[in-house]
């Protein structure tokens, strides 16, 4: 989670395009009785688009004010520097007390933990000192300048991760006060998840949740799939694009999402635990996958892991669509992503294509 | 077939290529932006003259400028300035948000070629 709730504000649209097929040529479009409903709210400091196709304008406006309330509740649970109940809870774990939780809370910190675990902890939950040492725990854009290396290699040192809690059925505790939860690269899918459950609980089938550029898509745009563009990580515009089917989500990590320029350097959000410095040689890692919670916690990992341990890292994550772009712009990726990707900029960038392993 | 039936094939055929280059063809650029202020007002400005204008938030004044087709925040009375390091957009779908002054600015294209951006 990167910022508080702030407001929401609910746009409806109807789609133009369709209705004019409609109007002009009925006999090429069979879909003439559904609808497109567009909303945008503002949620977990960033815009949140929804579109739901084929249902009516007051069954799309009650689901979308149900994902709103969820947004809300969400963020107020698992707010990582703003009063909230995983700030309470990492208060509690400094002190190394048992926190008695319920088993949603429960659910969310086990799923973390294991996706934690299956990326060698390069998707690590348990950093928040670092994400605060860099000064990305704040509302504000960090001015600089950068943490001094002795504050870093102390709280290395520490060594904070997912290992050092102990998760029962109703309790939580940590071994190791320098563990500060921090769910950013984590709780904006899960938060999609919801989102997608509640739209299918008022029997929406097709629809989009976008959360600030992360989205899970299901069904399909009337006679077609959805469409997705990527942004080129670089420049403005579109790099790349996919057509999703069914179910799928698309997460993005991205160097240009939250940074600070200090004396000529970048420096950007995703740490990397094992240096505790941000991580380099990526500068942008797409993940595709069913479910938004996992798509967001592998983007993290693999943006993390690089050039040289992305295929392992996915391999292990059950991950099996990625496309890797490094700091020289050029595209690795898996077969799976090849096959379905369409690259939107000409001269095509260098692509390596490789299973995970 | 009748000849009625012929004639709405035919009619099908001809409006074909239209149709693939007013709805298929990537867009370049956006040629309206829309703004948004706090939960109910919303204004929408054409790309296609320059000038600069305030918009009044709670915060104070965001300063909003539009320049060869394109649209950036100038300044704004938040601290972060995340909206004004967003710089110029251009291309529809292209959007920057001050929230703390509940202010964004998205770019308007005549049509959606995506349904979604992703990011």
């Amino acid at each position: 989670m990167k910022q508080m709730l702030i407001n929401c504000t609910v746009i409806y649209t109807s789609c133009l395009r369709q209705l004019i097929l409609c109007a002009s040529i009925p006999f090429l479009v069979t879909a003439c009785g559904s609808q497109l409903h567009e909303a945008r709210l503002v949620a977990f400091g960033t815009l949140v688009d929804i579109s739901t196709w084929g249902v009516d304008s007051e069954t799309s406006e009650k689901a979308i004010a149900a994902v709103e309330s969820s947004f809300n509740e969400i963020n107020s649970t698992w707010h990582a520097w703003q009063p909230s109940t995983l700030t309470h809870i990492n208060d509690q774990l400094a002190m190394g007390e048992q926190i008695e939780l319920e088993p949603d809370k429960i659910s969310l910190i086990r799923e973390a933990s294991r996706l934690a675990d299956a990326s060698n902890q390069l998707f690590n939950p348990a950093i928040g000192k670092f994400i605060a040492l860099w000064g990305f725990q704040n509302d504000d854009r960090p001015q600089g300048p950068p943490p001094e290396p002795t504050a870093i290699k102390s709280l290395l040192a520490s060594a904070p991760s997912m290992k050092d809690l102990v998760i029962t059925d109703t309790s939580l505790k940590s071994t190791n006060a320098a563990v500060k939860l921090d769910f950013g690269g984590f709780a904006k899918g899960y938060a999609v998840d919801q989102a997608i459950n509640i739209l299918r609980s008022q029997g929406i089938t097709n629809a989009i949740v976008n959360a600030g550029g992360d989205l899970r898509a299901i069904g399909r745009h009337g006679d077609r799939p959805w469409r997705v563009g990527i942004r080129h990580p670089r420049e403005s515009g579109i790099i790349a694009s996919v057509e999703t089917t069914k179910d799928e989500s698309v997460f993005t990590s991205g160097n240009y999402e939250r940074f600070f320029d200090y004396q000529g350097i970048r420096y950007h959000h995703i740490i990397d635990p094992r240096d505790g410095y941000p991580a380099r040689d990526s500068i942008s890692v797409t993940v595709i996958h069913d479910n938004a919670a996992t798509a967001d916690a592998a983007a993290t990992a693999l943006f993390v892991a690089g050039p040289k341990l992305w295929r392992k890292i996915a391999a292990q994550m059950g991950i099996t669509q990625v496309m890797l772009i490094d700091d020289k712009l050029n595209v690795y990726m898996t077969p799976e992503m090849a096959k379905r990707i369409h690259f939107e900029i000409d001269p095509k960038p260098t692509i390596i294509i490789d299973d995970p392993t | 077939m009748t000849r009625a039936d012929y004639i709405v094939v035919i009619f099908a055929f001809i409006m074909l290529p239209y149709l693939y280059m007013k709805y298929w063809q990537a867009p370049v650029q956006g040629e309206t932006a829309q703004i948004l202020i706090g939960t109910d007002k919303k204004m929408e400005v054409s790309l296609d003259t320059d000038r600069q204008f305030s918009v009044e938030g709670p915060l104070g004044t965001s300063l909003i400028e539009v320049h060869e087709g394109k649209v950036r925040f100038v300044d704004s009375p938040c601290r972060g300035k995340q909206c004004v390091h967003s710089g110029w957009l251009q291309q529809t779908g292209d959007f920057a948000a001050c929230l703390p002054n509940h202010i964004s600015v998205a770019i308007l294209g005549h049509d959606h070629v995506y349904d979604a951006i992703n990011f």
